[in-house]
Formats: C-alpha cells, sequence, structure tokens
C-alpha cells in the first residue's frame, strides 16, 4: 500500500530542494570567484618572479656576453620547482631549468597570450614569456649595446589548485552545515504551525450525530487560514445538524403520527375477534379495517410526499415548467366539490376567469389548492361557503382562501402550517398534514403563505406566487 | 364499574369502548376531547368512575393537563394512559403527574382489559382476580360467580351489580352508587332496575343456601358480607 505523503513531508520536500539550489549556486559562485582571484594572484606572482629573474642576468667584468647570477636565487623547491629559461635575443641560452621534454612558445606572444599551461612529470604547471626585457645591471648598461632577453618563468599551480579545493571546501561544509540547521528549523517551524490542523483534524473526527460541536481552539485562531477552515467547517456543522435534526423530528413526528391510525385497525380487529359473531358483524369489521388501512396509507403518502417536498426544497431544482393558475385553482375546486357538497358548504371562484402563468408544476400547484380548500371546508358550518380568489400584483399574484368558519386565533396563526399541527376547533379526520404540504410546495417555488389576521368571522389563507417572467 | 374513554380518534375510542362493554361487561363513555374530559370529570361524577383511559393527544386539553386537574382536585379514580408517545422520560413525567398505568399505541385490546381490570382491583383495595365472600367465588377474568363449587347462572347485570359488590365486601353500597356505576351517563332512566337485579342475586346467590351474604340496610343500600363470620 502506498502511504500517503504528508503535508509536512512535502512542504520539507520543497524547502530542501530550494535549499540544495541556493546552496549549489553559492557554493559554484564562490569556489569559482576564489578560483579566479587565486589566478590573478598566482599571474601577478609569476609575473614578479619572472622579472626578478630577469635581473639576476649581468654583464661580466670581462668579456662579452651575459652570465647569470645564480648566487642571489631562493634555493629551488623540492617538490615542483619554478622552472625557467633565460636566453639573449640572439638565441644564446644563459640559464634553463626548463626540462627538454617541455616545449616553449617561440616568438614574441603579440595578442597571444603571454601564459601558457603544461605538465612535468604529472605536475601543472602554468608558465609565462616575456620577450625584449632589458638586462637591468645598471652598471654597463652605457658601456655596450644594450641586450634584450627573452625570458621564460613557470611555476607549479599545485598549490594554488590545492588552495582553491580547500576554499571550495569551506564554502560547501559551511552551505551544508546552514542547510541542516534551516531544514531543521523549517522542520520545527512546520510542525509547530501544523499542530493545530492535528487539532483540528481530530476534533472534526470526533463529531458525531451525538456531538455536532467543534470548539474552535485558542490556537487555531491564530492562523488566518486555519480559522477560516474552522469557521466553514462549523457553518458546514451547523447546516448538517440542522438537516440532520429535521429528519430527526420528522421521523419521530411520522412515527408518532402512524401509531394511533395502527391502534384504529389493531383494534377494530381484535374488538372485532374478542368473541364470535354474526357475518354480517365480520363484514362491517372487515370493512372498518379496511377503511382504516386506507386511512393510514393516506397518511403514509402524505408524509413521503412532504418529505419529499421538504428534501427538495433544501437542493436547488432546475426551472418547473409554465403551468396555468386560474387552470389549477379550477381543478382544485372540482376535486374538493365532493366532500363540500357532503358538508352542504358551496365553493365559489373569483377571479379565475384571468390566465396567470407560473413556473411550477401543475399538480403541485392544484395540491395546494385542494389542500387550503379541503382544509377551510372541513371547518366551514353547513350551508356556508368557502371562496378561492386570485389577483394580480404587479410581478406576483395573490391568491386567497376564505371560509366562514370559527376562525383561526391569533395565538395559533404563526403554528397553522407546522406539520402535525391540528387547530383547537379541529374537526376530526384531518391529519395536520394539508396545510404543511401546501407551505412546502409554496415555499418551494419562491412564494409565501400567510394568515390574513381579520377581526371579522372566518379564516383567510393568503399564498403570493411570482408570476413567470415573459422570456 | 363505570370506564370514561378520553381519545379524539372517533374509530379508536369506539373500539376501545367495545372492547370495554363485551370483553369486561363495563359502562363506557366516551369524551373526544380534554374539555369534555374534564367536563365529565368535574360535573360530581368523576366518583362514578371506576377507571379513566386517557389519550395523551388530545384536541382542546391536553391529556397531561387533564390528568394534573383531576388529581390536583382529589380525584382517586385510576388513570390508564394511551399514548402514542413511549419515550422513558415522558413515562416517567406521566406517572409522577399521578397516571396509574401507561400503555404505548399501538396497544393490544387484550392487554389493555387485563390493565383495566388490574386497576379496577387494586383501586378497590383487592389484589386477586378472585373475589371472595365466605364460600362466594367471583372469578372477574372469565366474569362468572360461583358458590359452594357450584356456577352460579347469573344474567350479565346481576354479574355486574355482584362484581361490583365483591370488589368492596362489607362496604355500604347505596341504590344511586350502582346506578352511576353500572350504567353510562344515562343511568337514571334506569333507576328501577337495581332491586329487579338484587332480587334476582338473592335468588341465585342466597336461597340455595343457609347463609345470607346480600342484606338490605333499609334508606343506605346494600352490602354484601358473611354475618356470621363478622359476628
Amino acid at each position: 500500500m502506498k502511504r500517503r505523503r504528508s503535508l509536512r513531508f512535502r512542504l520539507l520536500a520543497g524547502v530542501l530542494a530550494s535549499q540544495l539550489l541556493l546552496a549549489a549556486g553559492l557554493v559554484w559562485a564562490g569556489i569559482a570567484f576564489t578560483r579566479r582571484q587565486l589566478e590573478r594572484a598566482f599571474d601577478a606572482g609569476l609575473q614578479g618572479r619572472l622579472m626578478s629573474v630577469a635581473a639576476l642576468v649581468r654583464y661580466p667584468e670581462s668579456g662579452s656576453g651575459l652570465l647569470f647570477d645564480t648566487s642571489l636565487l631562493p634555493p629551488p623547491r623540492r617538490r615542483h620547482p619554478a622552472l625557467y629559461q633565460v636566453r639573449s635575443q640572439a638565441g644564446t641560452v644563459i640559464a634553463n631549468t626548463f626540462p627538454p621534454s617541455v616545449v616553449l612558445p617561440e616568438g614574441a606572444p603579440g595578442a597571444r597570450n603571454p601564459y601558457w599551461n603544461f605538465r612535468v612529470h604529472g605536475a601543472p604547471y602554468r608558465g609565462l614569456q616575456a620577450v625584449g626585457l632589458p638586462v637591468m645591471d645598471s652598471e654597463e648598461a652605457s658601456s655596450a649595446a644594450a641586450a634584450k632577453l627573452d625570458v621564460y618563468y613557470a611555476a607549479s599551480t599545485e598549490d594554488m589548485q590545492e588552495e582553491a579545493a580547500a576554499a571550495g571546501f569551506a564554502i560547501g561544509a559551511t552551505s551544508l552545515g546552514l542547510l541542516l540547521a534551516t531544514l531543521l528549523l523549517a522542520a520545527w517551524i512546520m510542525r509547530r504551525e501544523l499542530a493545530p490542523l492535528r487539532t483540528l483534524a481530530s476534533d472534526a473526527a470526533a463529531i458525531s450525530p451525538r456531538n455536532w460541536r467543534l470548539e474552535a481552539a485558542p490556537a487555531q485562531s491564530q492562523s488566518a487560514e486555519l480559522q477560516a477552515l474552522t469557521e466553514a467547517l462549523q457553518r458546514m456543522l451547523a447546516r448538517l445538524h440542522e438537516s440532520h435534526q429535521q429528519q430527526r423530528a420528522f421521523l419521530a413526528d411520522a412515527a408518532h403520527h402512524l401509531k394511533t391510525p395502527v391502534a384504529v385497525v389493531k383494534s377494530t380487529l381484535q374488538a372485532l375477534l374478542q368473541r364470535p359473531r354474526e357475518r354480517a358483524e365480520y363484514v362491517e369489521g372487515a370493512q372498518a379495517a379496511l377503511h382504516g388501512v386506507e386511512r393510514l396509507a393516506q397518511l403514509l403518502q402524505r408524509m413521503l410526499r412532504l418529505a419529499r417536498l421538504e428534501q427538495e426544497m433544501e437542493s436547488e431544482s432546475a426551472a418547473p415548467p409554465l403551468a396555468e393558475l386560474a387552470a389549477s385553482c379550477r381543478a382544485a375546486m372540482e376535486r374538493v366539490q365532493p366532500l363540500a357538497r357532503a358538508r352542504n358548504v358551496a365553493l365559489r371562484g373569483n377571479g379565475l376567469d384571468r390566465g396567470y402563468a407560473l413556473r411550477a408544476d401543475a399538480d403541485d400547484l392544484e395540491l395546494v389548492w385542494v389542500n387550503l380548500l379541503e382544509n377551510a371546508v372541513l371547518y366551514s358550518p353547513a350551508g356556508s361557503a368557502v371562496e378561492i380568489a386570485c389577483q394580480g400584483a404587479g410581478a406576483s399574484v395573490q391568491i386567497t382562501v376564505r371560509d366562514q368558519g370559527p376562525g383561526i386565533p391569533a395565538d395559533e396563526a404563526p403554528h397553522v402550517f407546522e406539520r402535525f399541527r391540528r387547530g383547537s376547533a379541529s374537526p376530526s379526520g384531518g391529519f395536520g398534514l394539508g396545510l404543511a404540504i401546501a407551505r412546502a410546495i409554496v415555499q418551494a417555488y419562491g412564494g409565501v403563505i400567510a394568515v390574513v389576521p381579520q377581526p371579522q368571522p372566518g379564516a383567510t389563507l393568503r399564498v403570493v406566487l411570482p408570476l413567470a417572467t415573459a422570456t | 364499574m363505570r370506564v370514561l374513554v378520553v381519545e379524539d380518534e372517533p374509530r379508536l375510542a369506539a373500539n376501545v369502548a367495545q372492547a370495554l362493554r363485551e370483553g369486561a361487561g363495563y359502562a363506557v363513555d366516551i369524551a373526544p376531547d380534554g374539555e369534555q374530559a374534564q367536563f365529565y370529570l368535574e360535573a360530581g361524577e368523576a366518583h362514578a368512575y371506576d377507571l379513566v383511559l386517557l389519550d395523551l393527544m388530545l384536541p382542546r386539553a391536553g391529556g397531561l393537563e387533564v390528568l394534573r386537574q383531576h388529581r390536583a382536585a382529589g380525584g382517586r379514580t385510576p388513570v390508564l394512559v394511551l399514548s402514542a408517545r413511549d419515550e422513558k422520560e415522558s413515562v416517567i413525567e406521566l406517572l409522577n403527574a399521578g397516571a396509574d398505568d401507561y400503555v404505548a399505541k399501538p396497544f393490544d385490546l387484550g392487554e389493555l382489559l387485563a390493565r383495566a381490570k388490574a386497576l379496577i382491583r387494586r383501586g378497590k383495595g383487592q389484589g386477586s382476580p378472585v373475589l371472595r365472600v365466605a364460600d362466594l367465588e367471583v372469578r372477574t377474568v372469565e366474569r362468572s360467580a360461583w358458590r359452594g363449587g357450584k356456577l352460579l347462572a347469573l344474567a350479565p347485570m346481576e354479574y355486574r351489580v355482584l362484581e361490583y359488590l365483591a370488589h368492596r365486601p362489607g362496604a355500604v353500597v347505596s341504590k344511586t352508587e350502582l346506578l352511576e356505576h353500572l350504567y353510562d351517563f344515562n343511568w337514571e332512566k334506569f333507576s328501577n332496575v337495581i332491586e329487579v337485579y338484587i332480587s334476582g342475586l338473592r335468588r341465585k346467590l342466597d336461597e340455595p343456601f343457609s347463609r345470607k351474604l346480600i342484606h338490605t340496610l333499609r334508606g343506605q343500600g346494600y352490602v354484601l358480607r358473611d354475618e356470621e363470620a363478622s359476628a
């Protein structure tokens, strides 16, 4: 299994790579510079020593020619001694320590570099050629025509190279030491700075359905990035918690409200079996049980519908198709008509001749009006009327459902849309889900639903929905 | 025995009432909401109930409120709570508020009946489901009466009168009390029938035996006791 590399490891690797690059550059530049300086100094020394070798050439006290005074020469080095050759321009070699194997450059250097490199017995040498130097014996200068000298001088560069290597080693070692030190420092800083991240991770790992709290430790508030992360996590948790709570509440509500209809069916069947009965009684009991099961199924269907709607509200879905408002109101009136007739309540439409286009699912809209109308009819006394009215108002449309029932007390008005909420004057038979479903649908389509406060008897519910914008 | 069923779901209330009537021979009143329950319990009828079956989720006044008010007013009627809520906290709260027992919906009617009988029995100071006075045995589970090892062929109402008397042997029970506890709130129209049942009981229970168990105290009521044993 491939181990996932930690952030710290990656950062350290990055730091190490950049440090190495820096150190390599510095070492290379340092060594090159040192080498150049050493070479310059060596060349200057070479020139000086060539001159001093040239200065050893004298005119003899008697006779002609030139002589080389070795008495003033320092004793030659045992290892890789300096080499020189002095000759008159006439070609007479006055002094020579070059081994025959070394080929000296001939002729005036001119534009040519007067320095050249060669090897003697494997040792590196650098030589300098000087042409036409005057003999610096001042005593006889005037007595004869001044002779000119060609001088070659070479010295071993081994020492210089050793020095350059030593300098390079010193620079390299220092760089390496600093590299290690900075790396350790970086590791320590990272460890310190990333510690809150580990704390945050372990805190986040402790979050469970029982524990939704993510504390922002003081260390975490030190860095802006971590604080932002913590806050984002906390906000996410809050949203998750809310949604979780909603689901739990819904589940608890649902389970709770399913128990009574189940109890009805169960007790119906048990009462039926309590003692032997007539055939007609069994049929009646079975029908009662069937009715109970049908109600149970209806309740389940509505609960699922509401759960789905509440979930849809949280997730933005694609733009719904266009629907015609008045048509959905008329369809709803038709669906509620049998119930209204059975309860001797008249249904009236108002303003349903005008068309209003809404962005909504037509079935959803119809369900809203059905639920509002059913609710109004259930609360209406026999012989009264329920009215549904549509009225455009700018970019939105207002739909009101009014009944002549007992009305909604002011203290209950904010709660009527809660699921499983049944009014204090609740007629039996409702589940307390109709208005909750209506609200969920209205809100899903960006609308508002509310109880209209009013002094006269009866209840008025108002829905405001945005009209579809012309495209 | 007379039971008040407080339940807003009419079908469930009807089923429970049917079970209590058919399965235990109890008289049953139904209150469909909290306010009506309070009315029944306050209107001088509280003592007429031998048991209250109380749903918690009620319109107008909640079950817990009805229970608290009944207990605060000194009501001693056993209360059996029916509820869809069965979390531990709410059970504890209910019992601490004065409820005597609890069944969670959807309950078993058989269990409900058994618990109802047990609560009534204990509310009247009886432990055993078999009530004994001298050689009379009233078996409340199968609803039968035996004397001297012989099954008495009692009419249902005669058995109910006997069962009520046998729950409190030695106590004087007035005719009104019998009426109140054996009929639902329409009891007044049955005011003359008690004498008929008592005489029927006497004929079947006492006449074949030398020791009389049912005694009439003029102007006070009836008492079921073994005079020879107490003498």
